[in-house]
């Protein structure tokens, strides 16, 4: 008996059993159960949250003790923000509802985050560029469908001329919801499947292949 | 009082039924009766690997930021299946591999996945888990700029990106696709799914993701159980022409069966 592959398929089973159980029946001392099992499913992920940290910790603090690269500097940037961030919300007894605590996140945190939101348009841009190419008759009618949908979502061109937004309804209506109806469905199934395949201990690949 | 929620009746015979068509399926692949299309996203990952081997460059694998307790938890395993399966293949033809991890959640199991596969290689020296399998962040944009940051740096010969993705997914195909690396893209996020068809050299759309871990394996028996996938599938094809047609003669039997 391997008892590293086998206990770990014997918990995934007898949560998971309980998991679909408390979805579909109304035993009371199901849902309390599975409230539990749910509780310690957070506790757990506070405690990887520790493990995050301290792997971010060993990972940066080697890599600027070593100095072998040119950004060792963003390494020791990286954990003076972290510690900063720690002793900041610890050190106002408020956690993240201290103002000190807000200032940082909605001041540093939150413009890098959009910054790095907004940079997506480019990106778009660039692989729009790169696929609409009317190289053949497939990608024609790709490039063709794209213009239209983008003449459809502008709102200069519906104000002028309102066929431009039934074309563009119409496409995503009658062509785009039967296609993604159809790759839905499958998705369904085969997150189903993997479930089930999981359940009884087919699915080993997040184990290992042991 | 009654035994089953309101609503989940009918959900509950179908989950029996995929449950019961599941273990079929396995049976008839033990066998050796099933044989299954190729997915030449999944056969071309040996190649990749061998690439990176040829021209000494790293080769990445990101399973996603989905983690087990949410909605993404299957798209997440389906990734770490073929973490495993990448893993293995690189430790064996000594390609150096990165997975920059974003859930911590996921983290130690991806560390066990890798460090499972170089030992089974008899290769676990060669592994570096704090440089190979970095945890960057748990924030979206900021472990997306450090996959990005480490891309551009090391000039990746291949990235294969298969799980749960979301607004990341056309920066990393176009960050992966401008340094040079062929890539491999599978996501059942129906948004990403575009984004990956543009730049990726192959795409795995929708459910061929979750065939993956067991198509890798080669097992008959894992392979057995994508069958059930497709008996499901026709019996959904039968269910929505039917339903199609009854509705359009004003009769919603079907309909009024799968609300029970």
């Amino acid at each position: 008996m391997d008892y590293k592959r086998d206990i770990p398929l014997v918990i995934t089973f007898i949560v998971g059993v309980i998991a679909v159980m408390d979805y579909y029946t109304t035993f009371s001392a199901v849902k309390e159960t599975f409230t539990i099992i749910k509780n310690w499913g957070v506790v757990l992920q506070a405690f990887a949250l520790g493990l995050g940290a301290a792997n971010l910790f060993r990972v940066h603090g080697k890599r600027i003790s070593d100095r072998k690269t040119s950004e060792w500097y963003f390494s020791a940037w990286l954990l003076f923000m972290l510690i900063v961030f720690v002793v900041v919300g610890l050190g106002t007894g408020q956690f993240e509802a201290s103002s000190q605590y807000k200032w940082i996140y909605n001041a540093i945190f939150l413009p890098l985050g959009a910054t790095m939101y907004s940079s997506l348009a480019f990106y778009m841009a660039i692989g729009a560029y790169k696929i609409l190419r009317a190289r053949n008759i497939d990608s024609f009618l790709l490039f063709a469908t794209a213009i239209l949908v983008i003449l459809g979502n502008t709102p200069i061109f519906p104000a002028t001329f309102p066929a431009f937004f039934y074309t563009r309804e119409w496409i995503f209506t009658a062509i785009v919801g039967g296609a993604y109806r159809g790759i839905r469905i499958g998705i369904g199934i085969g997150a189903v499947v993997i479930g089930i395949k999981t359940l009884i201990g087919m699915e080993t690949g997040y184990l290992g292949r042991r | 009082m009654a035994i089953f929620t309101e609503g989940r009746i009918v959900p509950l015979i179908a989950f029996v039924l995929a449950w019961v068509a599941t273990y079929l399926a396995i049976q008839i692949g033990k066998e050796g009766k099933i044989r299954i299309r190729r997915l030449p996203g999944l056969d071309a990952i040996e190649e990749v690997v061998g690439r990176a081997v040829e021209t000494g460059r790293p080769i990445f694998d990101i399973p996603g930021r989905g983690s087990f307790t949410d909605l993404y938890a299957t798209q997440t395993i389906a990734g770490l299946s073929v973490l495993s399966y990448v893993a293995t293949l690189c430790a064996r033809l000594g390609a150096k591999l990165y997975v920059p991890m974003s859930r911590v959640d996921v983290l130690p199991v991806a560390i066990e996945i890798v460090r499972d596969a170089y030992r089974a290689e008899g290769k676990l020296d060669e592994l570096d888990v704090e440089t190979q399998i970095p945890y960057l962040s748990g924030t979206q944009f900021a472990w997306a700029s450090g996959v990005i940051g480490m891309a551009s740096r090391m000039k990746p010969a291949a990235n294969i990106m298969i799980g749960p993705f979301w607004a990341e997914s056309m920066m990393f195909a176009e960050t992966f696709h401008r340094v040079g690396a062929m890539q491999v893209g599978g996501t059942a996020r129906m948004y990403q799914i575009p984004f990956f068809a543009a730049l990726c050299d192959y795409v795995l759309i929708g459910e061929e993701m979750f065939a993956a871990g067991a198509y890798v394996s080669g097992d008959p028996n894992q392979i057995g159980s994508i069958a059930s996938q497709d008996w499901y599938k026709i019996v959904a094809i039968i269910l929505s022409v039917l339903g199609m047609l009854l509705a359009t003669a004003n009769i919603t039997v079907i309909s009024d069966l799968l609300k029970l």
